[in-house]
């Protein structure tokens, strides 16, 4: 079946039915607005996107408790000066008289004044490891401790979602990473695209892809007509994602309403999320990671190491936002790290690794505005292990007030999603809107 | 010794083979497919007239295999013959040279006084953290406070997890100088790459795919911490010489295994107790000892302890995560009939069992062991036991019928099916128990086994990544180069490691080349590197999924379009003496060699219109997209 129409089946979108797939139908400029503009699609998935900064960014420089005095005792070098201090490219963007964002995150403080953006912080995954590898694995397995759960919490959410087999696709859940990230791993299949312009099979000139005697319609062939029905059908699935691609990045991707997404992997990845999520091709989840984040020396404040890449990743997001338009609706991009960073300098002018560090969620659900969170202080007697920022939202608190209130999965499921862990909807920080 | 006589020594029940009519030909391409990495051009041929039931006796015995040729590459690998303490200091160097560089950055710093200079004080304090510890002064007053947990130590230890620094700013001669400096973390890119030179060449075939399984069953991530260069002793002294003997004996030789102790965070398992000042000072001197002796001069300051005015302090604690895990993986199953009060009882048996950091060997802290009475399964394990509780608990898991079930279950998985038949299971399970746990005798139960011979279960099973490329490999006749010339030797394994450790793999992915390892990175299937300790599953519809399948076909162009980087292919091992302008010959000889077991008329006909060019056309078959075709058909990815 023309994969085209399938589309047409599911969706009701005619206008796509009357295209089709190929590069001999319909004049061009239809192509290009069709996949730029918002086809008002019948039924529209709920998407979320999660992006892990790998490497524990300070979320005390993020969202910067410039009201708290422990703050400037513990940091005379890399703190942030609050804002009647006047410093200049060092001092915070105010966002409720206690805390304000680090200049470097500026994209992103519109979005925060119109309440499309929240911070909790304080956030994190209980477990006391201070290794990278341990604690992201952990988090992305979506448990504290338990070493044994061998698939990731996106894979469960995926399979946990009630209306998810209708719907299907290929790219129900993409990761725009080299392999299938930890979160993702797991019985339900997604698809890792380093980036969305090379992937796919790769012909050359001594073994030539296209055509009707090419490779990847031997390849197609072989399996179409095969009775192995395993391979059979991944096969078609394989195939279908393919030429679905072919339609989705013909000619180059625009992004909507003037935005303008950073040079770089991330903004290169965000950009093509979005292309994705507007080709509706299925995409329910979306992963991405972002590196820099571990800060042990020169660590910098509104100026240096941490604010470029502060910078960076905060462009990447808005212009993301600015893109998607009115698909923010159904959208909730969430970010993560494995843990935060210690309170104090250490001698090199950067911080070590730490506990308690600063989420954001986006998206037109989202109750934004506000940081979340029960503030506990940096004064000595509330700090972790004498060091860090304490933890007072468990991440798992955050993932599954999403899993419930924006995929409707039901409370049921929570044992399942969060293994050894409770699941309590009283302790949702209430992210999102009813 | 007469083939008949031998056949009946196997007490075999299946097989009509005798020297007048030879194993069938189908049968013995299953058996190639299961106890070896796949078969190479003329395997086939050797097996049939061999005796099929002698090859399988033969690689049952794999001490009567010259494999002389392999092990010298092998040899080649200078960090897989290191001894525990050599790997122990490789690790430790690495750690040396990032606080090396760490306090460099730390003086220059100073030197370089930056607008907005810190405060006299701080000055001083970081030129007390810059210098060795013998010679420091006091800091002047309000220095910012030296972070407890000695900061430097602690980016080392960090950094040491993903040493490379940013190679994109470096020339390709600075970054092969840079990539070559970590030699623990080249210790993955040569373990890595001595598993697939012998996946690939080795004439002890079984051997291997017993190796890969005892690998995988005892899973350890190289990811993590010191596993690095620990697994490189693991594999070599406590996997690999212990797949034909006793279970009780590979059990507790991994039980001891430092790698195992230190990902399972055993080494850390202890009782937790008071400790008292002067005993605080103690450890910290001889802390302090043992830093210096493996970091030299880089050695941070660390805090001394004041005995005088230090209070007695809580240390130490009960860690589960080895005792759920050799009972939930390792050997009774997760169905195995233990509670959570046997993992906790488990976890105090296991209390001292560490490992020592010079020495990289496993050591029993006496201290550290909780010496009270404990119950295992219904086992009373008396106070005072010392070591002998840990022991204790692996006769008990050893010996029980669950752990022969389980293994059991899993080496049938492997050889059979993916649901095995029950019957089966509970017959090798039998086994166990009657010998004791003797994994040759196990292996061989399952290899003579109608099960394992059943049509029924040739092609159900799909290779796994590693079998699926090696396959490939092997069936092509291509060759895989070791290493390459200096100083590629030295800085490939570097880069290949980093690249697992999370450095770089963005950057591998966009070449146009990439190795065969890489490829299995990508494929999903990084070797020593499966992060949770359930290894990789033996279930093999895992495997299966449209991302993997897209790049197993890649890989099929890649590999005959001579874009592996250190695979050498050459169509004419396949193509042989066939007539190349017969193009029906040339694909019945490719088909033969490639997929003796032939290829659906589905396929056949498919390759007949893509790859061979029309009658009368003047063109002749391009033999690379031909092979290309066949290593990415349905029948190829299935075993």
């Amino acid at each position: 079946m023309n994969v085209n129409r399938r589309i047409f089946l599911k969706q009701g979108a005619l206008a796509f039915a009357a295209l089709g797939a190929g590069p001999s139908w319909g004049p061009s400029f239809l192509r290009n607005t069709a996949f730029a503009a918002d086809l008002g699609s019948a039924k529209s998935n709920k998407i979320l996107i999660c992006i892990f900064q790998r490497g524990a960014v300070d979320g005390l420089s993020m969202v910067v408790p410039y009201g708290d005095p422990f703050y400037y005792q513990s940091r005379t070098d890399i703190s942030l000066a609050a804002p009647t201090q006047a410093a200049g490219e060092s001092t915070v963007l105010d966002l409720d008289g206690y805390f304000g964002f680090n200049p470097a995150l500026a994209p992103l403080l519109p979005l925060f004044k119109q309440g499309h953006l929240a911070a909790i912080q304080a956030c994190g995954s209980p477990n006391a490891t201070r290794s990278h590898f341990e604690s992201q694995d952990l988090m992305e397995a979506g448990t504290d401790t338990d070493r044994s759960v061998a698939d990731g919490w996106l894979n469960r959410l995926i399979g946990c979602c009630p209306e998810d087999a209708a719907h299907k696709t290929a790219f129900r859940a993409v990761s725009m990473t080299s392999g299938i990230p930890r979160s993702l791993q797991g019985e339900q299949d997604s698809l890792a695209i380093r980036d969305l312009d090379t992937f796919g099979l790769a012909g050359d000139t001594a073994v030539p892809l296209a055509g009707p005697s090419g490779t990847s319609h031997g390849f197609e062939s072989m399996y179409g007509s095969a009775v192995d029905t395993v391979l059979h059908g991944t096969a078609k699935e394989s195939f279908d994602a393919l030429d679905m691609l072919k339609s989705v990045r013909n000619g180059a991707y625009q992004p909507g309403n003037g935005a303008v997404y950073p040079q770089g992997n991330f903004g290169r990845n965000l950009k093509q999320i979005a292309q994705l999520i507007k080709a509706n091709v299925g995409l329910q989840v979306a992963f991405a990671e972002i590196g820099g984040w571990d800060t042990h020396s020169n660590q910098g404040n509104g100026k240096g190491q941490l604010a470029n890449n502060l910078g960076g990743f905060s462009k990447a997001l808005a212009a993301l936002y600015q893109d998607l338009g009115d698909r923010m609706a159904d959208v909730v991009v969430v970010t993560m790290s494995e843990f935060g960073r210690t309170v104090h300098q250490n001698g090199n002018r950067g911080t070590d690794h730490g506990h308690g560090t600063c989420f954001f969620t986006m998206g037109g659900s989202i109750k934004g505005g506000k940081v979340y969170g029960d503030w506990p202080t940096l004064a000595p007697d509330k700090l972790f292990q004498n060091r860090d920022l304490a933890i007072t939202t468990d991440f798992r608190d955050v993932f599954a007030e999403i899993s419930a209130k924006h995929f409707n999965v039901p409370m049921a499921d929570m044992a399942k999603m969060f293994p050894r862990y409770t699941i309590d909807s009283k302790r949702f920080r209430n992210i999102y809107t009813a | 010794m007469p083939l008949l006589l031998l056949v009946s020594t196997l007490g075999l029940t299946w097989g009509s083979e005798s020297p007048e009519t030879p194993a069938d030909r189908a049968q013995v391409v299953h058996v190639l497919n299961r106890i070896t990495f796949g078969p190479r051009p003329g395997d086939v041929d050797m097996v049939q007239k061999m005796g099929l039931h002698n090859y399988i006796e033969q690689q049952l015995h794999p001490e009567t295999i010259d494999d002389s040729a392999v092990e010298q590459i092998v040899a080649q690998f200078e960090i897989l013959q290191m001894t525990p303490e050599q790997l122990a200091n490789l690790y430790a160097d690495d750690l040396k040279k990032i606080l090396k560089r760490a306090q460099k950055n730390a003086t220059k710093q100073l030197a370089a006084n930056p607008a907005g200079a810190p405060p006299p004080a701080a000055a001083a304090d970081m030129a007390m953290q810059a210098t060795p510890p013998a010679t420091s002064a006091p800091p002047a007053t309000a220095a910012p406070p030296v972070d407890k947990d000695k900061s430097m130590m602690a980016e080392g230890q960090e950094k040491v997890e993903n040493p490379a620094p940013e190679l994109a700013k470096l020339t390709p001669a600075q970054r092969l100088a840079e990539a070559s400096q970590f030699r623990s973390v080249a210790a993955i890119g040569q373990l890595e790459q001595a598993k697939l030179v012998r996946a690939i060449n080795s004439q002890r075939q079984l051997q291997e795919v017993l190796a890969d399984f005892w690998n995988n069953h005892f899973n350890v991530d190289v990811k993590k911490k010191a596993c690095r260069v620990l697994k490189v002793a693991d594999d070599r002294d406590v996997i690999r010489p212990h797949l034909w003997g006793k279970f009780r004996d590979l059990l507790e030789a991994d039980a001891k295994s430092p790698a195992m102790l230190v990902y399972l965070d055993n080494n850390t398992n202890s009782l937790a107790r008071d400790v008292g000042p002067m005993e605080q000072m103690a450890m910290q001197q001889m802390q302090d000892a043992v830093a210096k002796k493996m970091l030299g001069d880089a050695a941070p300051p660390s805090e001394p302890v004041d005995p005088a005015k230090a209070k007695t302090k809580k240390m130490g604690g009960i860690n589960e995560n080895y005792a759920r895990e050799i009972m939930e993986l390792h050997t009774l199953g997760v169905d195995g009939g233990y509670t959570q009060q046997d993992v906790q009882e488990v976890a105090r048996c296991f209390t001292g069992w560490s490992v020592d950091r010079q020495t990289g060997e496993f050591t029993f802290r006496k201290r550290q062991h909780d010496d009270g009475a404990k119950v295992v399964l219904g086992h009373n394990i008396p106070a005072g036991g010392g070591m002998k509780d840990g022991e204790m608990v692996l006769d008990i898991l050893a010996s029980s019928p669950a752990t022969a079930h389980h293994i059991a279950y899993q080496l049938s998985q492997r050889f059979v099916a993916d649901n095995p038949p029950a019957a089966l299971v509970d017959r090798v399970a039998g086994v166990f128990t009657a010998t004791g746990g003797d994994l040759r005798a196990v292996t061989e139960a399952i290899l003579t086994s109608p099960e394992f011979v059943s049509a029924s279960s040739y092609g159900n099973k799909i290779k796994s990544p590693l079998e699926f490329t090696v396959s490939a490999v092997r069936a092509s006749g291509a060759t895989i180069v070791a290493q390459g010339p200096p100083p590629f030797d030295k800085a490939q394994p570097a880069i290949e490691g980093g690249a697992i450790l999370g450095k770089g793999a963005d950057r591998m992915s966009q070449r146009p080349r990439q190795s065969l390892n890489f490829h299995l990175y990508e494929l999903g299937e990084p070797l020593f590197a499966c992060s949770p300790p359930t290894g990789y599953k033996e279930d093999s519809s895992v495997w299966v999924s449209p991302g993997a399948l897209i790049e197993r076909l890649n890989f099929a162009m890649a590999l005959t379009g001579q874009k592996v980087s250190d695979i050498r292919f050459d169509s004419s091992k396949v193509l042989g003496n066939v007539d190349v302008d017969k193009p029906d010959a040339v694909l019945d000889q490719c088909i033969s060699v490639l997929l003796p077991n032939n290829v659906s008329d589905s396929t056949r006909k498919v390759l007949q219109e893509t790859a061979l060019p029309a009658a009368g056309d003047g063109q002749t078959v391009n033999p690379n997209k031909l092979i290309a075709l066949i290593i990415g058909s349905p029948e190829f990815q299935r075993k």
